[in-house]
Formats: C-alpha cells, structure tokens, sequence
C-alpha cells in the first residue's frame, strides 16, 4: 500500500465511481455507470457490442439508446472480469441485447458476465461463467466456479452452483445485509480505508 | 487443501430437549459447569449449529431460533423458470411443476428454451433484409444450450412456440400421439362401464381378456390405478356382505395382503382415508387378486431383448445416468417407470418443480418471525425477525497479519487471535464468556480467552454517530487510522495482549484476544502424553470476575488428570474426519438493560420480573457457539 503509482491507481469521477486506470473499458459512450461503482484493474467491459437491430419500440417511449452495458450504483467489478452484453437472434437477425445491472452486485475476479439483466444485491463469485441472456434477480448468491446456462433464470434468494448452475439452496433471512458492498466500496480507490470490523 | 476460514457457529437452544418446554432458558444460565461441556463435534450437534445468518430470533420468547424447528407455511408457490405463482388449486389438479414452457434438459438440467427449427443460423439470416419479420412458423423445438440436446432427439417436435407443457403431454418420444389425462379419464369411464358389464355375469379370465386386444397397449398408471381401485372396493362390499358373521379364520387372514381388513388399511393409505371403514373391524375371508386389465391386472413385461439390442446398437453411450433418471418426471401417461427410462431415447423434458415464499412461526409461542410478501417478484418481508439484530456477531482474525490467513495451524504453537463482538441493539450490552481450558475431543487445544468479561456500547444511530463528530463523517474513519497506526505500532513495539484487557474498542464493538496452543495430532503422542487429558474433557473453565482464578484453575486440571489417568482408555484410531479442524466451544452470556415495554411475555419461567413501564427491565440471553479457527497441521 506504501508504493503508490503517482498519479492514483483510480480514476475517480463526480458520481463517486472509481475506475481502475488499467482497466479496459471498450466503447465508452455506451457503458453507463450509476455512481459508486468500483471497477478493479484488468476489468473489460465491452461497450462496442451495441444492438445492431433496433428494437422499434416507438410505442414505448423510450429513447432509442445505444446503452450495450448500464451498471448500477455499489457495484464491485473485481480484478480480471469481463462484462459483455448477450448476443441473440432477433427477428432472424444477430444482434447484441443490453447488459442491464442492478445495485450492490460484486463480480467476483476473473468472472465472465453475458447476462441480459441483473438485480441488485447479486454475488457473484470468482472464476464464474454467467451464460447469454441469462437474468438473475435480487439476492442471489453465485458460488466459484460455476457455469450458469445460457437463458437460465435464477429467481430471488438462490444459492446457485455448479456445472452447470443449478439452485442449491436459499439465502436464509438473516443473510440479506451481507449483500450491502457500501463498506466494500471505501476499501479501495486511491484513498483507501480499512474495511470496519 | 484450501485453508478453511474462520467461522462461528451458533447453537439453537431447540437442540436441548429441556428447552423446547419452557420458552427460555433457565433464569440462571450464567453456569455452563453446571451442563457437559457443549462438544461441537458430537452427532447431536451436527443439527444444532448455525452461522447467525440462518438464525431467526422469537421476540416474544426472548430466544433463538433455527430453521431445524420453527414451523414454516407456504405463502406463495411459484415457477423459478417463469416467475409466474401458482394458485394452490391449481396444484391439486396439475401437479407440483410448471405447467406452462419451463423445462430442464433431461441430459444436463440446464434450462430448455424453445426455438424454431426453420430459424436456425444455417439458414442466410445475415443478408436478410434489416426489419424483415422472420417467418416463425415451426416446427419447434426444446433445446439446450449448455449441453446442444434438444427435442428431436426424442423425435418431439411442436406446433405452436407457447404451452409447450400441454403440446408435450400429447407426444409419445417419436412423435406417435398419446392420451391426454383427460381423454384417458374418459376412457377409463367407458372401460369401467364395459367392465362392470362384463364383470357381473361371469369374472372375466386373464386368458379371455388376452385374446381381445386389450392388454396389447400396457395400462398407464393412473388407469391401472383406478382399475385397482374400484376392483378392491367391489371386493370389499363382497366380502362385507357375505362374510359379515364367520368370525374363525379373522385372525389369520389378517395378515395377507389378500385380507380385507389390510387391504382397506392399505387402500385408506393410498387413497387418503376416505375408505377406511372403522366399523367393519372384524372382516374375515381371503379374497381374490385381480384377473384382468379391467381389474387392474397389469402383466409385467419381462422380455429384455429390445433393451439387449438397443444396447448392442448404442452401447453404454446410449444409456442414462441414475441422476438423470432420478431427475425425470413422474409420467403418468406411460407404462410404469420401473426400468422403462434406462436410454437416452426414452427421455423426456423436465418441467420445472415449483418453488414456494414460506413464512416462519415460533415453535413454542406460534408467533411468526419471518413472513415474506405474498407477490412472486419482490423482496420485500412483511417481518423478518433475524437473530443478527439481537445478538452480536463474532468475527475472528488472526492477531498478527490479519489479512492472509495461515494454511494451516501449527501444532503446539501458541497463536493469537482477536475476536470481533459487534453489538447489534440500542442498548449497552455485557458479555461474559466462557470456554474450556482444553477444547473436547481426543486432540485438546489449549484455549485462553484474555478478556472474558466486558461492556459494548450501544449501537447508536449512524446519524447521531455523524453529528457527534460535528457532522464529519470521516473523523471515525481518521479515528480509526489513528488505532490502527497504534496498532500497528504496538506489533513492532512489542504492545501485547493483556489479560483482563479488551484489545480494541469502537462505537458498537469490542475486540478481545484469545489465545490458543493447537494440539499435535500425532497419535503416539496421544498415547503417551496426553493419557490424562481424557477423551471426554467435560470440564469447563469458568471465567468469573476475580482474576486470580489461574492457580485454583491449574489444581483443578492435575486434580482432574489424575481422575482420569486412572481409568485412561486411548483411542488410538486414525485421525477421523475433520479432527484436525480446531473448534472451539465457548458460552456467551449477553445481560443488557432494555426498555420494559410491558410486552407480555409468553410462556412462563421468563426472567422478567420488573414489569413496570418507567423502569428499566433486566433482559439476558446465553448460548453456545462454536469458533473455527482452522486445520491444524498433521506432524
Ligand atoms: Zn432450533
Ligand atoms: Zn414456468
Ligand atoms: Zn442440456
Ligand atoms: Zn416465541
């Protein structure tokens, strides 16, 4: 911790956001960041693969964005992940979806993301492969090592693992703060501060 | 092996039989001597030990609870695949799975999605013009992507993208139709219909029935199922009216199954007690089996050269394992499962078990302490009483180098570690504790706790925290630095760990150090040396206020050693599972002030004896828990 590179291992923004300057963060312009968010060294998030069939949701009213990767705030990219947005068939066409990412979720280092959605308060472990599309919602636990499926659906309060994922057992109630990364988040940055005991 | 983290678990008073009668533990708990030593590693404990997270706590009882004995009810049932609930009615007559088109790939229980057949990536998709609507127009099909299976594998393929459940329960692998359940309920009304007209003039013969046809298709389940329903039933009404009076044989026929009294016993089993007849107690006679498929007669098929060839042309490739056969789905629809799924062939999609949002009632006072939102999709409880916001969580890090954690415990090396109570209530709370000088088990580690008595302050409100740092919310961050220098100042200075000292204090938590020397796992050395040291040690060290306790403490070792050395048998078997992990028993006694609410306590012996409103009521709460601290090393 004493040798520090000069100008901050961090690039830390307005929102509170603090990026690792070796990560790698490819297509900036599409990857939102909600605040508070830790993104560790050697993280790539690929921001390139954007939808290349849009989707004509005029009725919707949404704005037709070019969002491929949107984060949301406490969230934890550890060290080696690599966040990438689905790709599918749409309308008999390939095409990137968005990569959409709730509060509190921890990417365990060296992890692999193609999910289309995640909740908030979402662990995910090290060494996970998370398959295309899949959506996993609120509290829910990733164990190492484990390949969850392409499409699968993880519902609220599983503990999820192995080859491939399978639900192994549920967050018990007295589980649900473990979630809460804010303590985590003022661990690192360029002014780190002990984690409280 | 992967270096075990340090854990504590805690035990639920409802492992001691003693305490499930009265709501709380003996007013007096502050005397674990008084109990055995609680010894994490005997069987019973296996069922009693939870991290605090799985804990919920009764407000009610002042106590712990465990999932092991609260009561739980099903508030909600729901697809884990689909999201969507499913009413309990819809239960009864569908079954525990998704009805709609959820399915696990038989194979690798992975997820099935549907897909059509013509919109495979084969097809020139790329060049196709940017908004053109891909025709879907099937055949469709279930398919896997983590293991490539898919439906044409059974050769199943569907019409329709949507209620792939009902289009499924249609398809024989292969693609050949088959009965729904309500068609084959109507056929199994015409079959009883004929079957009752054939069955009054004379009993049907099985070699009558044969030369019909109709033992040609195998009964499905559910029809040999009633078939045998209502041939029994007829033969109970037999045998009541006819041999209502002979009363000589009772006692035999008994105990066949050919008996009435056991079949309608058995029959009240299966069918949900509905023809249990009470008062037809002494029925007498033996009666016949079923003869035919009207009667329920299903002949078993035992001609295995089909399954010998298909073996010949597939090999073992071609076969399933017992976990995917375990995984399949109860098929009513075919012939019975008994060896039926052994191929890869006969396989069909799983539909999704349902999941359930389950709310949890106190075991002694009824009251619930968990109950979640009804609504599938959110998170939200109406009550969740954890144990975590009532008693202190305990965290462990070794005293020096707190951040790499050893791989393995040296034996007989002292090593310290600096336990972390972290005080969940508003109000002040004392702790006492208490371990055994040597911790149970054939291989004794010494255990010193350093502090065992001392005060938490309250868990104060973050904001208060805030404002009385004159609105800075990082003056506790730099106080913090400030001991951590100390600290670290004190590991190069030499500062050591005082006994009757706490190690390090803060708005809502106290550090203690407790010191441990790992037994030597080596077996010769349990037969020489440690003879005295028991198998059993159930002596428990009391840590009272008085500090001069060590030299009485140390009599009563030798006294006990001696004891002991008598009688010494020495199990010297090799090292049993988990032996090496060094476990710690250790007695928490909590006592704090709390406003008395004049909240009325249930069940009687409670340690409340001040009820009025103004003043402040004394609360305590005690139990064991059990600190990990790691393997030892095997010298
Ligand atoms: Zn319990
Ligand atoms: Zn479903
Ligand atoms: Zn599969
Ligand atoms: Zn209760």
């Amino acid at each position: 911790m004493s040798r520090r590179p000069p100008r901050g291992e961090y690039i830390e923004t307005d929102t509170g956001n603090k990026v690792a300057r070796k990560a790698t963060l490819v297509g900036t312009q599409n990857i939102i960041l909600g605040g508070k968010t830790v993104i560790q060294p050697e993280v790539m998030i690929r921001g390139d693969l954007i939808r290349s069939v849009q989707a004509q949701s005029s009725s919707g009213g949404a704005p037709a964005s070019n969002t491929a990767v949107a984060i949301g705030r406490y969230c934890f990219l550890s060290r080696g992940c690599c966040l990438r947005p689905p790709g599918r068939l749409y309308k008999g066409a390939f095409t990137y979806m968005p990569l959409r990412i709730g509060d509190h979720v921890f990417v365990g280092p060296g992890s692999v993301v193609q999910a289309a959605f995640i909740g908030n308060h979402v662990h995910i472990g090290s060494k996970v492969a998370v398959g295309e599309s899949a959506i996993i919602k609120d509290y829910v636990r990733i164990l190492d090592g484990s390949v969850v499926p392409p499409n699968m659906v993880i519902p609220s309060f599983s503990v999820v693992a192995g080859q491939p994922a399978r639900v192994i057992g549920e967050v018990p109630e007295g589980g649900h703060e473990a979630f809460e990364l804010r303590d985590l988040y003022k661990t690192v940055g360029n002014n780190p501060q002990p984690a409280p005991s | 092996m992967a270096p075990l983290s340090p854990y504590t678990y805690i035990q639920c008073p409802c492992s001691d039989p003693g305490n499930l009668s009265s709501a709380t533990r003996s007013s007096n708990p502050s005397s674990p001597a008084d109990e055995d030593c609680f010894d994490p590693r005997a069987p019973r404990s296996n069922y009693s030990l939870y991290p605090l997270e799985y804990l919920l706590f009764c407000d009610d009882c002042h106590q712990i609870r465990c999932p092991r004995c609260v009561a739980e009810e099903i508030v909600a049932y729901y697809c884990p695949s689909c999201l969507f609930e499913v009413p309990s009615s819809n239960l009864k007559s569908e079954g525990n799975r998704c009805t709609r088109s959820c399915f696990q790939c038989p194979v690798c229980i992975g997820p099935l999605s549907v897909s059509s057949l013509e919109t495979q990536p084969e097809s020139n998709l790329l060049s196709a013009p940017d908004n053109a609507p891909a025709p879907h127009t099937g055949p469709y099909i279930l398919s896997c992507s983590y293991c490539n299976w898919s439906s044409t594998e059974i050769g199943i393929t569907f019409d329709k993208p949507n209620n792939i459940h009902a289009q499924l329960a249609k398809q024989r692998n292969g693609g050949t139709t088959r009965l729904t359940a309500k068609e084959r309920k109507d056929r199994r009304k015409d079959m009883a219909q004929s079957g009752l007209r054939s069955q009054s003039p004379t009993p049907a013969s099985p070699a009558a029935t044969s030369g019909t046809g109709q033992t040609q298709e195998p009964l499905d389940l559910e029809t040999q199922f009633t078939n045998l329903k209502t041939f029994y039933q007829r033969q109970l009404a037999e045998s009541n009216s006819s041999h209502g009076s002979s009363m000589d044989l009772s006692s035999l026929g008994d105990l066949g199954f050919a008996s009435p009294n056991s079949l309608s016993r058995i029959m009240s089993i299966y069918t949900g007690g509905g023809l249990h007849d009470k008062k037809a107690k002494a029925r007498a006679g033996v009666m016949r089996e079923a003869l035919s498929p009207d009667e329920g007669l299903q002949l078993s098929d035992l001609d295995e050269s089909p399954a010998i060839a298909h073996l010949h042309t597939h090999g073992h490739a071609g076969t399933i394992t017992t976990e995917q056969r375990l995984a399949q789905p109860p098929n009513l629809g075919e012939p019975h499962l008994h060896g039926a799924t052994r191929f890869e062939s006969t396989l069909r999609p799983i539909p999704y078990l349902l999941r359930t949002k389950r709310s949890k009632r106190c075991p002694i006072c009824r009251h619930i302490i968990s109950k979640p939102e009804a609504k599938v999709q959110t998170t939200r409880f109406r009550i969740r009483l954890v144990a975590g916001s009532y008693i202190p969580s305990i965290t462990i890090k070794p005293l020096n180098n707190p951040a790499a954690l050893p791989e393995t415990l040296e034996p007989l090396k002292p090593v310290q570690y600096v336990l972390t109570f972290k005080n969940p209530i508003f109000d002040p709370v004392k702790i006492t504790l208490a371990s055994p000088s040597k911790t149970p088990g054939r291989f004794g580690s010494k255990v010193t706790v350093l502090c065992p008595q001392f005060e938490i302050d309250a868990n104060t409100d973050v904001w208060d925290e805030a404002l009385k740092d004159g609105g800075d919310a990082s003056g506790t961050s730099r106080k913090r630095q400030q001991q951590q220098q100390q600290q670290r100042r004190g590991d190069d200075g030499g500062q050591q760990a005082e006994a009757g000292k706490i190690w390090e204090r803060g708005r809502n938590w106290v550090s203690i150090v407790v010191e441990v020397v790992p037994a030597s796992l080596r077996l010769d050395r349990l037969a020489t040396t440690t003879t005295g040291k028991g198998q059993d040690e159930r002596e428990t060290k009391e840590v009272r206020d008085d500090d001069d306790e060590e030299e009485e403490e140390e009599e009563e070792e030798e006294e006990q050693e001696d004891r002991k050395g008598k009688k010494a048998i020495v199990d010297t078997s090799p090292l049993k599972e988990d032996e090496d992990v060094l476990e710690i028993p250790m007695f928490v006694r909590i006592e704090w002030e709390a406003d008395s609410v004049g909240d009325d306590m249930l069940g009687g012996g409670s340690s409340a004896p001040a009820r009025d409103k103004d003043v402040k009521e004394k609360r305590e709460l005690a139990y064991w828990c059990v600190l990990g601290l790691g393997r030892v090393r095997q010298d």
